[in-house]
């Protein structure tokens, strides 16, 4: 019987795991304006300005652990597609955030769901994209390291 | 949908970014008035915020008051001071008292705490009620005693009948009190609620007796700058209650004034005049504070609109009934003074210039800049209405610089000498403006 073949990984990126949390919050923010916008319930505006401070923060997270992945010789060079995309969404939702400290109505209405649907579609097509903002380093079958 | 939001935002947004960068305050005697300067509103991406850093006085120093005055210390080392109280026999009251604190509900909530904090509006308050007796009424008090204690946030008092009013956050307390004593020891009489947490944003009681005392007045102010803590915690609040002095019962006098700070009784006509705080993050010269008579039913437009129909698009929905009906409040105080204290003067005792009209006190702003108020002004009446432009009567609060506050003025009152006392929250003392020509005031004699 022939031996299975052992296929080996490159060590997994770190960075996308933190950049999908912080991505998910920003998108859920997106849900909450519209929320905001359909009742005038002002709930659903403070939601939105903790999920955008909280996409914030995992993007200072992820930012880190990208220079950890650098650091261990984990990542590839970047993939600059994803890296703007990523990068846009982290600049405008620090706009958005400051937008949704305005108070009552048009801290939501209507800048601030503008930018969340910005913010959406370009971490929409980053996350498809599979979160990674560096290319993985690529071991191929059977080579030693 | 989104191509037209996008086109509205991309528009709204260069515009806030240019109103960031570029925002300074106009004159501010434009905006003192029957008709103030009222410019485009503005939105922000950065709360505009700048104040000064709170020191306090150092020995020797004080207010600057104008030729003619001369200004003491009464008392100083006291707890937050906001609101001063003479009674008929010369006592003076004060009122030492802050927020009973509120609960974060932003991100930007935890940030604008610290940033209040640092001009001095965080120190803890007394939650009592000092006593000072000058019984020679030179100014230098022989007694400084705690009268009362243990006090909810309080702020408006009034004396009437045997009774001592007291305004605590959450409800108008009563006490047997005749003037002389000096210690409250019977427990109050809770003689109506007021609406106060979980929020309490504004969380002063101004109080007033009416001039047969039969009712009282209480000013409530809103639960939030403009509604951003949701329309149903605002029930009740930005409004001017009137309450039956013997049974508690009461009912709402006024509405849509969104921080009624002080209330005063015009002598002679009976009167009801308020000043009100307005709102704020809007632009450095929006919206005026004001002085106004207060009218029976009366609406003045908070939240939806300011100085009459000035449509606030922060609030959603609408009411374009309720704009319609606001009234014009009587005179502008310029924009953010925080003016919190009031009172009607009563003929020369200072100075034939403060004959007739309302001493003012501006705590000063917390949101434009450069600053504006940080002193006491005296706003002329002709005709018992609001006519001609203030004048500074206690200034020097603010260091030259305006990098540093030693002082913000808050409750004033004439004691029954006819001298200005000032109560001032961070410099932790009580002032007394008097006539340096006059002489020295008859020692008052105790009943």
């Amino acid at each position: 019987m022939a031996k299975p073949v052992v296929s080996k990984r490159a060590p997994r990126l770190l960075h996308p795991f933190f950049i999908s949390l912080g991505g998910t919050l920003l998108m859920a923010a997106l849900f909450t304006d519209y929320m905001y916008s359909c009742n005038s319930l002002i709930q659903w505006s403070n939601f939105s300005a903790w999920l955008i401070a909280g996409g914030l923060v995992f993007a200072l997270v992820a930012v880190i652990f990208l220079l950890i992945d650098f650091a261990l010789g984990r990542a590839g060079p970047i993939s600059w597609l994803d890296f703007i995309l990523v990068g846009a969404a982290a600049i405008i939702s620090l706009f958005n955030v400051l937008v949704h400290t305005r108070d009552a109505w048009t801290s939501v209405m209507p800048t601030g769901i503008t930018l969340s649907v910005i913010v959406t579609i370009l971490l929409l097509v980053a996350g498809i994209r599979g979160w990674a903002v560096t290319m993985e380093r690529v071991v191929e079958r059977g080579e030693s390291r | 949908m989104i191509g037209s939001l996008l086109r509205a935002s991309s528009a709204f947004l260069a515009l806030a970014v240019l109103g960031a960068c570029s925002d300074k305050g106009g004159d501010p005697m434009k905006q003192y008035g029957p008709n103030p300067y009222l410019p485009e509103p503005h939105q922000y991406l950065l709360p505009p915020m700048s104040v000064p850093r709170a020191v306090g006085w150092k020995a020797g120093e004080a207010p600057t008051v104008p030729a003619g005055l001369r200004i003491q210390t009464m008392a100083t080392g006291l707890m937050h001071p906001r609101i001063v109280y003479p009674l008929t026999n010369g006592d003076i009251l004060v009122v030492e008292s802050n927020s009973p604190g509120t609960k974060p509900f932003r991100p930007k909530d935890y940030i604008q705490g610290k940033v209040k904090a640092r001009a001095g509006a965080g120190a803890k308050g007394g939650n009592r009620i000092t006593l000072l007796r000058d019984s020679d009424g030179d100014g230098v008090p022989e007694l400084k005693t705690v009268l009362v204690d243990h006090l909810h946030s309080p702020y408006g008092v009034a004396w009437v009948a045997g009774t001592l009013y007291v305004a605590n956050t959450d409800a108008i307390m009563a006490f047997p009190f005749t003037p002389g004593q000096t210690k409250i020891t019977a427990p109050g009489v809770k003689l109506a609620d007021l609406p106060a947490g979980p929020i309490n944003h504004h969380w002063t009681k101004s109080l007033v007796a009416s001039s047969d005392g039969s009712k009282l007045y209480v000013g409530v102010g809103s639960n939030s700058n403009i509604t951003e803590n949701g329309m149903d915690v605002e029930e009740g609040r930005a409004a001017i209650y009137e309450v039956d002095r013997v049974t508690g019962a009461k009912r709402v006098y006024a509405t849509g004034v969104r921080n009624p700070t002080n209330l005063a009784i015009q002598p002679g006509t009976g009167q009801l005049f308020a000043i009100a705080n307005e709102r704020d993050e809007i632009g450095p010269d929006l919206v005026p504070d004001y002085l106004t008579s207060v009218r029976d039913g009366g609406f003045y437009g908070w939240p939806y609109s300011y100085w009459g129909q000035h449509i606030d698009v922060r609030v959603h929905p609408q009411k374009s009934d309720m704009v319609a009906k606001a009234i014009k409040p009587d005179y502008g105080l310029s924009s953010h003074v925080a003016a919190l204290g009031l009172t009607f003067s009563q003929g020369e005792t200072l100075s034939p210039q403060f004959a007739n009209g309302v001493f003012i006190g501006e705590h000063g702003s917390w949101d434009r800049s450069p600053l504006n108020g940080y002193q006491v002004i005296f706003v002329p009446f002709v005709n018992g209405r609001p006519s001609g432009m203030p004048i500074p009567v206690v200034t020097g609060f603010l260091a030259a610089d305006h990098k540093t506050v030693r002082g913000r003025p808050v409750g004033v009152a004439l004691d029954r000498t006819g001298a200005l006392i000032v109560a001032d929250d961070v410099g932790n003392t009580v002032w007394r403006v008097s006539h340096t020509g006059a002489p020295t005031s008859p020692a008052i004699t105790r009943k």
